[in-house]
């Protein structure tokens, strides 16, 4: 098992490497320049000549690569070019809110998707079936921005006023702030230090940080702006999950075993439950693996429907104002991200089938 | 059980990598700040001698004018009077004091962030910053201090959302009190809710097509000026531009002072156009190009559909053939600002300060390369109009300027473009002004807190070294500066008590408000207001840092930054 993670983590090192490479060509490539965007429109040459100096982007861009990827080797991904803030900083604000969002979005999809799929099998051939899978299909087909902004439309202003009304964006509520655990608890952090940043991350996780501290109210404020735009993101691996588990458990429900298992006498739903459903997880697991990455680094459009401060949006202002540092920096940790939920799948299938033997 | 946990511990680890990121970098950052810290702010001021025995006041010199700036030195004369010496008469000088950007912070506040706060400024505004959460709201606490008009609510929020749709649905959820730039379609649904209010934002902008007359046929004025007579630009404002716009008789906005001196614009007159072409060589036209770039401003709402509207009136009028190509943002700035467009360009301008020098000046004077060989005729006149004194005398310099601008037709100005702000039905005193930045001590909506949402976050609240409304309108209430502008876009003593100038106005003495206070207890006098000035102006000064460093709006608006790098001149 150690050997596999190992060979799977050195595995990863040129796949992330490439993408460094990849991305700060790309970037540049893009028409337009960091200069103009963050001084705007009436920057003299002069004036950009003196930013890009400063900035070092006067330098052969061979040059730049050589310098970036020498600091990323040391976990330095630089700073902003247009706030100055260290990326590093930014993840620590951004990640956590679009990891409670994609966490949300996708309990959500697993918890609706999957017993959908399976009443979908379980009615095969039946109006149930057919009502289902159309819904699927309406689920993957409806644009996130759409379904957002219905949402927002609906919960906000139709419902505004009642108990069913949700609020529309932010992640608190104007005025509402919510405590970090380690300033309620008293513990006394020096700024700047790992310890320091540790802590701040995790406390960034507002709905987790409030329901340590029992700060009800902020608790049920962060919930309630998260519901909809929960929602709205899960809309499509619901419906990708409910299918996939559908055909997954069909395929299954047709194995030898199962016929053995019913001509044991077992009720229905324990052969599903008991006989069927564990093997028709396989690729359910894997979507819903490859679904949580693509969540966490796709949510770029919910997260700016809903003006959440979340990585999507800080990388979507960064692609606009060619921010390049931010841009190389999230992109290298989204797929990091992405290579470790995929290691993280690889490892849940010997657990799920026994057959399966990670060597 | 064990699987859930395994996930966790994972999980959890991930975490610990990225906060050791973070870990680090701070780390770094911290030592690098408190280097910048330790240089003294000293060693680009000199002291001088003043009436009150206990106050040094200090000097930022340029030492001459020969920099190419337009300040030769500012002195804090005593404790309440500062003294701006500049390189030539300037009438606009009020009006560019009052700009958000040359707001005044404390200068050991300055020092202690290195020049740098990015993120705390400290000022005498109505409200103090309490907290900035990075990507979702910049959160005031009123200034109980104040000595203006207090703010009505103890909190003021400032929200940020790119699309006007998604600020407008915070207003109609009532999770906000006031938003910028509704979209122009919305127009009907917000008149149509009792709960909100439309407020007319006179806009001071201008849209116009540009010609460069160092490419053929634009170095023919006949070309250019059947062009003025054959478009029909009243026609694109009724159908593209929102209420409150208007058809450009001038390219000044007539609200500024001198703006509309000498004839209007060319009625649209298609016999007359067709007659010039066919003088000029081209009775069956001529094929060219309309450049433009997709980027929504106030001049110039739907750029696509507007270049479209030009395209078909040259064919359908002129018989010109004009291919429409769309140019990425930052480019069409460099090209068209360079004069290397050989079509018709599409821009346009936002005024900066109530000055028509802002406007004329920057457009039309020599050396601006953006409409090809610039014109005697024009500069000439505004030259000798911007070293005037009174705006009286002024007036026939920029009659005549205006109507050489006319006669050659460098461009065809076709529209000041009307905009909006958007309040709840219950704020009193809501308004939108012309210039300057909204105050939100000036809204009440009787409750606690006012929440406020603009097009983007600010990009830092240091706004000597920004250039965005968005981050200016953040500092805004928190930093003042020496004059503002009122709701009506005239300028007022703010921070200072009354700016008087020498007889040719190029010695500016400014009295200074006593008794105030900074949101860090500390007290406001001249010193203040001359080390935050350098902080902005001299690239020498330790405390020039800023967030890019650059401080576009002191490089461009005082001419040049003193001691500023040898790639500046």
């Amino acid at each position: 098992m150690l050997s596999f993670i190992i060979r799977r983590t050195l595995y990863a090192i040129p796949v992330l490497l490439g993408i460094v490479v990849v991305v700060f060509i790309l970037i540049r490539a893009i028409p337009g320049d960091p200069c103009t965007s963050l001084l705007g429109e009436r920057a003299t040459p002069e004036a950009c000549e003196r930013f890009n100096e400063a900035n070092g982007l006067n330098d052969p861009v061979i040059v730049q690569l050589g310098i970036y990827m020498k600091n990323v080797f040391t976990f330095n991904l630089g700073e902003s070019i247009k706030t100055s803030q260290p990326v590093t900083d930014l993840l620590v604000e951004r990640l956590p809110t679009t990891t409670e969002l994609a966490m949300s979005a996708l309990f959500i999809a697993i918890v609706a998707g999957v017993p959908l799929g399976i009443l979908a099998a379980r009615k095969h051939n039946t109006g149930v079936d057919a009502a289902t899978m159309a819904f699927a299909n309406v689920g993957v087909s409806m644009p996130v921005f759409w379904l957002g902004l219905m949402l927002a439309y609906l919960f906000a202003i139709v419902l505004k006023d009642t108990p069913f009304s949700l609020p529309p964006s932010g992640r608190l509520t104007a005025g509402v702030f919510s405590t970090p655990y380690y300033e309620v608890w008293g513990w006394n952090l020096q700024e700047g230090t790992f310890w320091a940043s540790l802590n701040e991350y995790i406390s960034n996780h507002i709905i987790f940080n409030s329901f340590i501290t029992a700060q009800w109210s902020v608790w049920w404020d962060a919930v309630r702006h998260l519901i909809l735009p929960a929602i709205a993101l899960a809309t499509i691996p619901l419906a990708i999950i409910a299918r996939i588990t559908r055909s997954s458990l069909l395929e299954v429900m047709n194995k030898d075993y199962i016929r053995t298992a019913r001509a044991k006498g077992g009720s229905e739903t324990r052969v599903v439950t008991h006989h069927a459903l564990r093997n028709a997880m396989l690729p359910v697991i894997t979507i819903i693996g490859l679904q949580l990455g693509l969540l966490l680094g796709g949510a770029v459009l919910t997260e700016t429907v809903f003006r959440l401060a979340g990585i999507g949006t800080a990388l979507y202002d960064a692609i606009t104002g060619r921010d390049y540092a931010v841009v190389q920096g999230f992109t290298v940790i989204v797929a990091a991200i992405y290579v470790i939920v995929n290691l993280l799948v690889d490892l849940s299938y010997g657990y799920l089938d026994p057959r399966i033997r990670v060597k | 059980m064990k699987r859930t946990t395994t996930w966790l511990a994972l999980l959890f680890a991930f975490a610990m990598v990225v906060a050791a990121c973070s870990g680090s970098d701070s780390t770094t950052d911290e030592t690098t700040a408190t280097t910048t810290t330790t240089a003294p702010a000293e060693s680009t001021t000199t002291t001088t001698a003043a009436p009150n025995p206990d106050f040094v006041g200090k000097v930022l010199d340029a030492g001459g004018c020969d920099y190419g700036g337009s300040v030769e030195k500012i002195s804090a004369i005593d404790e309440f009077t500062v003294e701006f010496d500049l390189c030539a008469p300037n009438p606009a000088f009020l009006a560019q004091i009052a700009f958000g950007v040359f707001g005044i912070q404390p200068e050991e506040h300055l020092v202690a962030t290195g020049g740098a706060p990015l993120e705390n400024p400290v000022g005498t505004g109505p409200y103090m910053l309490k907290e900035w959460i990075r990507g979702d709201s910049v959160v005031y606490e009123r200034n109980d201090n104040y000595y203006g008009q207090k703010a009505a609510q103890q909190t003021a929020v400032l929200k940020w959302a790119t699309e006007s749709a998604s600020r407008l649905l915070e207003l109609q959820s009532g999770n906000a009190d006031g938003m910028t730039f509704p979209s122009p379609e919305d127009y009907a649904t917000i008149e149509g809710d009792p709960n909100l209010v439309l407020i007319d934002k006179p806009e001071p902008n201008v849209f116009y097509m540009g010609f460069t007359n160092t490419f053929t046929p634009w170095d023919d004025v006949r070309i250019r000026e059947a062009v003025a007579l054959g478009i029909d630009r009243q026609r694109i404002v009724d159908t593209f531009y929102p209420p409150g716009s208007e058809t450009a008789s001038h390219f000044t906005p007539c609200s500024v002072t001198n703006g509309c001196q000498g004839d209007s614009w060319y009625d649209f007159d298609v016999d007359a156009a067709k007659a010039l072409l066919a003088e000029a060589g081209y009775p069956d036209g001529f094929a060219t190009k309309i450049y433009y770039r997709d980027v929504t401003r106030g001049y110039l709402p739907t750029p696509g559909n507007v270049a479209a509207d030009i395209q078909a009136q040259l064919k359908e009028n002129l018989n010109i053939d004009a291919e429409v190509v769309v140019m990425e943002s930052g480019e069409f700035i460099q090209a068209s600002s360079a004069g290397e467009l050989d079509g018709i360009h599409l821009l346009g301008w936002t005024g900066d300060y109530p000055h028509v020098t802002n406007f004329l000046d920057y457009h039309f004077g020599e050396g601006n390369t953006q409409f090809g060989n610039s014109y005697p005729e024009i500069y000439e006149p505004l030259k000798t109009a911007s070293q005037t004194a009174s705006a009286d005398e002024a007036a026939p310099l920029y009659e005549q300027a205006n109507n050489a601008i006319k006669e050659l037709v460098p461009m065809v100005p076709v529209a000041h473009g009307g905009s909006a702000f958007v309040a709840a039905g219950n704020v009193q005193g809501a308004y939108a002004p012309p210039w300057g930045s909204v105050m939100l001590n000036l809204w009440d909506n009787g409750g606690d807190t006012m929440v406020f949402v603009q097009g983007a976050e600010p990009i830092s609240l240091y706004c000597a070294d920004e250039t965005d409304g968005e981050s200016i309108r953040g500092c805004a209430q928190v930093v003042e500066a020496l004059y503002s502008y009122t709701q009506t876009g005239d300028v007022q003593p703010q921070l200072a008590t009354e700016c008087v100038p020498n007889d040719d106005l190029s010695l500016w003495t400014c009295s200074l408000r006593q008794g105030v206070l900074f949101h860090d207890g500390s007290t406001f006098d001249a010193n203040d207001v001359v080390v935050s000035y350098t902080a902005g102006l001299d690239a020498a000064s330790p405390l020039h840092v800023g967030n890019s460093g650059v401080f576009e709006y002191y490089s461009y608006l005082w001419g040049s930054l003193i001691n500023a790098p040898a790639s500046d001149g």
